[in-house]
């Protein structure tokens, strides 16, 4: 008696959780529903924000995306015998049961639908493919998928192409074959340049560089960025990449106040969200060592956020080995997270760092001690030899590290007074550069601001009609 | 086509035979290097491009490319043996699963490495120090000491870089460290210049590597325009800043201007 009132309880739940399941579904159905209804819209009236507004559901469709929501959504596009329906079917596998049923139920006669909802769903079996970690098929249907944008050439699909490249070049990174797919993007590049695509352009050159450093070509980015201009009206998102790809080619050509700029500018334009965790990482990394390049030491309040506080770790001990000028803290540091840094291809530019170490050092010994003898020096460094020492101050004196003079024949190194600094063109030329940044602020600010199209239009109609009022007034008067 | 590889393979052995030989003619090599790379060129082995599948050949203009690296070290020819890496660059990178490691791959990308740092491209050797796996940066002797001297060199540690010239890993390196030596002899100086208000003669030969020879370094010293005084056996660095700042008038009403004409855009 009582077990099979179990049964039944359990019978009951299951029959619930199958009920939930199939709302939730049927509530993704109606949000792709949505989407197309929003893509058509786009197409008719050429408003990209329509198309933005589409991709910006993706990443929450895809959390609750399935096989039974993709066919169901199938069915809703595609005309009843469709070859393109069958393809994607193919695509998923048939390892659904619901395939036979859903055939017999297809009774909807749909005319052939729009490329972009067609692109719209290959998108997102691409996705699903991606999150099964099929990425066999998920390689075959991108590049059929990328044969088909190419040869489209319409405006409204700008956005959905650049999504669908970079789904394609992630499945090639998964799968390791990354260097493959160069000449396809370079020459996806190229014909989205001529039709002035831009969100595919922008897209595509992120593609490349991210392409490029993988394998650590570092010479071909820096000739692809010379060579290609980044289109200005890229979005946010692609545009924080490029400015963290273009910091990184900087850093690593030593031009490091260029390098700077980008990399800040990266990390105003990423969003500042936990889902984004993973690249401003990457970008603090780099800010912070390029920050030490420049004889510069990061704010420690960067260390604390909580996105960032524990991968920052091994950076922080390089910052305070750098700040107090000590060479056997840093080499300590390096020795102990040289393998995190490795990882984060951050090695090689934390190994200049050391002169900048000795650097700090030196410029504080020369702050807290009028005159010192070089064999002090070479102790408080922790130098080889007294000559290095020599050697070492003498260049510092000659890049304008410190201000003092050496006594060859006493052996000791003697500080000069501060300078006055108001004295100095300094403050001018610091204002100048604080006015300009201003300025170009007010005009970014401008040149960013949205019109709506024809806007203008009605204004005019208006005013003619006003003109037309007073002319038929001023005859009614005559 | 199999008559020309016959004929390139011929004149390969041939030069590899003078060139490893204890006093090659470098004067001969260079000929036999000019039609090698006439008969590659014909192969379309000098800058292969696309699919091949014969390694051998690979292989074999592979090592002709190397011996032609070498050869323009020793016949101090600095832009043949920038061309002869780029070329290499293909084998190196492109077809490295085609083909077994080379052994001069090393020496030749340290070399290339030094002659970035002696013509002062530490820009492009930067780069370049990025293609290289990190384990090699400081475990590889040929990778290492150009590495080291870099260090050395942004430090200002010039009694490194000088002693430096004594553990060199293959002889080939002595040519650039010597160009190099020019370059910090003049850092030396120009540190000098700014580090020391008088500096006795002798001093002065041992910091900038003259060994005890006055003669040299009295004309070095008459280079660069130093004030020298016999009497004292010093030589005087005249200071240039003679501390009067001038106002920037130019650049200042250039600034304002440009103020001005921002202001009124804005309103």
């Amino acid at each position: 008696m009582s077990e099979s009132q179990d049964i039944d309880m359990v019978n009951v739940e299951d029959v619930d959780v199958q009920k939930k399941a199939s709302e939730a579904d049927a509530l993704v159905v109606a949000d792709i529903r949505q989407n197309f209804m929003l893509l058509e819209r786009a197409v008719h009236t050429f408003e990209s924000r329509f198309t933005t507004r589409v991709l910006r559901t993706t990443a929450s469709i895809r959390k609750r995306l399935n096989i039974d929501i993709l066919f169901q959504s199938f069915r809703d596009v595609y005309p009843k015998d469709s070859a393109d329906k069958g393809r994607l079917r193919n695509y998923l596998g048939k390892d659904s049961g619901l395939m036979d049923v859903d055939s017999e139920e297809d009774t909807l006669d749909n005319s052939q639908p729009l490329p972009e909802i067609d692109l719209y769903l290959h998108l997102l079996v691409m996705i699903y493919l991606l999150d099964k970690q099929d990425y066999e098929q998920g390689i075959r249907l991108s590049c059929e998928t990328i044969n088909r944008i190419q040869i489209l050439n319409r405006r409204t699909l700008d956005q959905l192409s650049a999504r669908i490249y970079f789904y394609y070049a992630r499945f090639y990174e998964l799968t390791g074959n990354l260097a493959e797919i160069r000449p396809v993007l370079l020459a996806a590049q190229r014909t989205a340049t001529l039709r002035h695509d831009d969100d595919s352009q922008a897209t595509l050159i992120n593609l490349l560089l991210r392409n490029y450093f993988h394998y650590n070509l570092f010479d071909q980015a820096d000739k692809l960025v010379s060579k290609a201009t980044f289109p200005e009206s890229a979005g946010n998102n692609q545009q924080a990449r490029y400015m963290y790809y273009l910091g990184r080619i900087k850093a690593i050509q030593l031009d490091y106040t260029a390098s700077h700029a980008h990399l800040n500018q990266a990390i105003r334009k990423a969003p500042q969200n936990t889902v984004t965790a993973g690249f401003q990482q990457a970008v603090y990394k780099l800010s912070i060592i390029v920050h030490l390049l420049m004889g510069e030491i990061p704010e420690r309040s960067i260390f604390r956020q909580p996105v960032l506080r524990k991968p920052l770790v091994p950076y922080l001990h390089i910052v305070q080995a750098v700040r107090i000028g000590d060479l056997s803290n840093f080499q300590e540091a390096i020795a102990k997270y040289g393998d995190v840094f490795r990882k984060d291809k951050n090695f090689t530019l934390i190994i200049r760092l050391r002169h900048n170490v000795i650097k700090t050092g030196i410029r504080m010994i020369s702050l807290s001690y009028s005159r010192i003898s070089l064999r002090d020096i070479c102790l408080k460094l922790h130098l080889d030899s007294e000559k290095d020492a020599e050697y070492i101050v003498s260049k510092a004196i000659r890049d304008g590290v410190i201000d003092a003079i050496i006594d060859h024949e006493k052996g000791f190194m003697k500080s000069k007074e501060n300078v006055d600094i108001y004295s100095t063109n300094e403050p001018q030329n610091a204002f100048n550069a604080r006015i300009t940044f201003c300025l170009n602020l007010h005009n970014e600010s401008v040149k960013a601001m949205r019109f709506p199209l024809n806007a203008h239009r009605k204004e005019l109609a208006s005013a003619e009609a006003l003109q037309n009022d007073a002319i038929s007034s001023y005859y009614s008067i005559l | 086509m199999s008559s020309n590889i016959k004929q390139a393979s011929i004149l390969y052995n041939t030069l590899k035979s003078e060139f490893t030989s204890p006093n090659p003619d470098l004067k001969k090599c260079g000929d036999y290097l000019a039609k090698l790379k006439i008969a590659l060129s014909e192969m379309q082995l000098l800058l292969p491009e696309g699919e091949i599948n014969n390694s051998d050949e690979l292989l074999v203009a592979r090592d002709i490319l190397e011996i032609g690296a070498y050869w323009s070290v020793r016949a101090k020819d600095i832009p043949s043996f920038e061309r002869y890496i780029a070329q290499l660059n293909t084998y190196y990178t492109d077809y490295s699963s085609l083909l077994p490691p080379s052994q001069s791959m090393y020496p030749l990308t340290g070399l290339n490495l030094l002659r970035l740092l002696s013509q002062n491209r530490i820009a492009e050797f930067h780069t370049a120090l990025e293609n290289i796996e990190p384990e090699q940066l400081l475990e590889n002797i040929y990778i290492k000491h150009p590495v080291h001297l870099e260090q050395y060199l942004m430090e200002g540690s010039y009694n490194k870089v000088w002693n430096s010239r004594n553990e060199v890993p293959a002889p080939e390196y002595l040519f650039y460290i010597d160009i190099l030596m020019g370059t910090i002899r003049s850092e030396i100086a120009s540190c000098s210049e700014k580090a020391y208000s008088c500096l006795p003669l002798a001093d002065a030969a041992t910091l900038l590597f003259f060994k005890n020879n006055t003669n040299e370094l009295l004309s070095f010293a008459r280079e660069r325009g130093w004030n020298v005084s016999e009497a004292e056996k010093k030589i005087h660095f005249t200071t240039k800043d003679d501390d009067h700042i001038e106002i920037p008038s130019d650049n200042i009403i250039k600034q304002a201007l440009n103020y001005a004409r921002e202001l009124e855009q804005i309103v």
